[in-house]
């Protein structure tokens, strides 16, 4: 950018264009396919949005209505009965507060010791860095499932099937978040460190009081992947903590859906129906509004949980 | 690195020899946290795989050794082959159709000029962001054959009921639809920031000469965009392959075990308690997986 050469030939094709013939060349791009786009990108929108909106608007109706005419809807018609006997017929409550405990716990597990750990390996050098990094890196390329007869087995031992523990501690700090983190920390000019230390701050003082503000956006964007991840885990849990005190609301949900496939023998199949959709609704709309408020972080944290992993 | 770090070193010790021992312990207590969770829950449960991968253990009792047996049993079973054939199906419905169907919207949504591109972004990630298993069941009520909505629309245009999750032919099918509609948004917004690096100028010049919106697609963006498309076909390549949950809530593996994914098959022998047999099958699948990330980063390589 700084030598007139760079400048040149970065502006220069940019300029030639407008200077030579000022409109002519975008407008074949932009005004006529316009309308062909809107329309194909609007079919798409609503291929997206219809299963979810449908759902929602379906728990509202009569559990019979829902399977004999699966696309009206009748405004008079409205119940809130499917949620009423979802409620009284599946753990729904205990599924929101297990979930709860352990977004929470497993949240700050992660957010605070992920970016710790990441700190000292963009920022020191220590014995065996190499060799514990180049491990974390073997991790991210393994497939979840190969740890899960080893990890439930060793739940067994410890005593922690059905526990809290078993769900918020495996998992946590991942290798994904120490990864990214990293990343972030390298980042961070190492004379802004260097001043605080000059000026009498202890290496912890400088990762809390230097280091979390400046990567701010990025723990931002690792906090809603965290509770993204954490919040729609199901695999682990179902394996791990299935039963009715420990489930989380993924499994909850997944039990009703058993019934419907004819686990449960004599269940009324609009009855289950209903009560499915109701819960589904009802597990969507945190996201979902998490989601709306927190766009921008949600986006970026998409984005670096998919490119750096 | 060292030569920079051993001035302020010196400097250091001299001005505070406190703060230089702690300089020197700190990274340690850092990352202990780390590493024990690290060693507890990912390093030992693998060498324990491992190890079992090589045993007949059921869970309880004694384990015995069996050497490659597992590995050969799986290598010589039907069910196994099978697995992998529905997860290569699976991968032929989903990744092509995703890939184009994201290329083209990642392209239309990059224009800056377009309204409404902030809406339209949200919308096709909401899918993303929805737990997996609740949009799973909403599929199984979908795609009922007798009471289902979309059975219904195909009746209201005159179309035959298809049995989408109870028969072999339509469940891959089923299932594809619902991968493609939960992490396409996702796809979309990876490409969307591999164009964000395409330099604009060079659409201004292919404008110049005259090229097609579609000419400019094929021949500027596709290639320049083809890093960041290669690295989408590799995640989802791992993502299908791993596929476990779509399969455990909507159809169980079934019907006729048409949709019994190679992750949902390492998870039978978990149900069986064939520990011994579900360790060597991960081992092989993770074998897999790398194998065809590979073989994408040649492909990728190759052209470069």
């Amino acid at each position: 950018m700084t030598t007139p050469t760079v400048l040149d030939s970065a502006a220069g094709p940019e300029q030639a264009p407008s200077l030579s013939r000022p409109s002519t060349p975008r407008r074949p791009r932009r005004s006529r396919p316009r309308i062909g786009t809107h329309a194909f990108l609007l079919v798409l929108l609503v291929a997206f949005l219809a299963p979810v909106a449908w759902a929602i608007v379906s728990a509202f109706k009569p559990a019979n209505d829902i399977i004999r005419d699966p696309l009206g809807f009748d405004p008079s018609a409205f119940t809130l009965d499917n949620f009423a006997a979802m409620f009284h017929d599946v753990p729904i409550g205990q599924g929101f507060l297990n979930t709860a405990i352990v977004l929470v716990a497993k949240g700050a597990i992660t957010l605070f010791f992920a970016p710790l750990a990441a700190y000292a390996f963009a920022k020191y050098d220590f014995a065996g860095k190499n060799l514990i990094f180049g491990a974390v890196l073997v991790t991210l390329m393994l497939p979840t499932i190969v740890l899960i007869i080893p990890l439930l087995l060793e739940m067994k031992t410890f005593g922690w099937v059905n526990t809290y523990q078993a769900l918020i501690l495996p998992g946590s700090v991942d290798a994904f978040a120490i990864f990214w983190m990293r990343q972030v920390i390298a980042a961070v000019p190492d004379e802004l460190l260097d001043a605080a230390r000059v000026d009498g701050c202890g290496e912890f003082g400088i990762f809390w009081r230097v280091v979390v503000p400046v990567i701010r956006p990025g723990l931002a964007g690792l906090a809603v992947l965290t509770i993204m991840n954490i919040y729609n885990d199901f695999v682990w849990p179902v394996i791990v903590a299935s039963s009715d005190r420990m489930a989380t609301l993924q499994v909850v949900l997944s039990t009703l859906a058993q019934n419907i496939t004819g686990n449960r023998i004599g269940a009324d199949y609009a009855t289950v129906t209903g009560e499915l959709l109701a819960a589904s609704s009802i597990a969507l709309i945190p996201l979902l509004v998490l989601f709306i408020v927190l766009q921008r972080h949600f986006i970026n944290g998409i984005l670096a949980g998919s490119v750096k992993g | 690195m060292t030569t920079t770090a051993l001035p302020s070193a010196a400097r250091t010790r001299r001005r505070f020899s406190g703060p230089r021992t702690r300089r020197r312990l700190a990274p340690y207590l850092f990352v202990m946290p780390f590493v024990v969770i690290f060693l507890a829950f990912s390093v030992y449960p693998l060498i324990f795989t491992a190890r079992l991968s090589f045993t007949n253990w059921h869970g309880t009792g004694a384990a015995e050794w069996v050497g490659w047996g597992n590995y050969a049993y799986l290598l010589s079973s039907p069910a196994f082959w099978s697995s992998l054939g529905n997860s290569a199906v699976l991968w032929l419905l989903i990744v092509p159709v995703q890939i184009a169907l994201a290329v083209i919207v990642a392209v239309l949504l990059d224009s800056a000029k377009l309204r409404l591109r902030g809406m339209y972004r949200v919308a096709f990630i909401v899918p993303f962001v929805t737990p997996l298993v609740a949009v799973a069941q909403i599929w199984v009520v979908l795609f009922d054959q007798d009471h289902g909505a979309v059975n219904a629309l195909l009746g209201a245009v005159g179309l035959p009921d298809i049995g989408w999750l109870t028969t072999s032919a339509w469940s891959k099918p089923t299932l594809a639809l619902l991968f493609l509609w939960k992490t396409t948004g996702f796809i979309v917004i990876i490409l969307l920031s591999g164009l964000q690096s395409i330099d604009r100028s060079m659409y201004e010049a292919a404008d110049l000469d005259g090229a097609s919106p579609a000419r400019q697609l094929w021949s500027i963006t596709v290639p320049l965009l083809r890093r960041t498309i290669m690295f989408a076909v590799v995640l989802q390549t791992l993502a299908v392959f791993q596929m476990f949950a779509e399969p455990f809530v909507v159809t169980q593996g079934g019907p006729y075990n048409s949709t019994t994914t190679a992750g949902y098959y390492l998870y039978n022998h978990i149900t069986r308690a064939d520990l011994g047999t579900g360790a060597a099958n991960s081992f092989l699948l993770v074998i897999l997986v790398m194998i065809l990330s590979l073989a994408f980063v040649r492909l990728l390589r190759a052209k470069d």
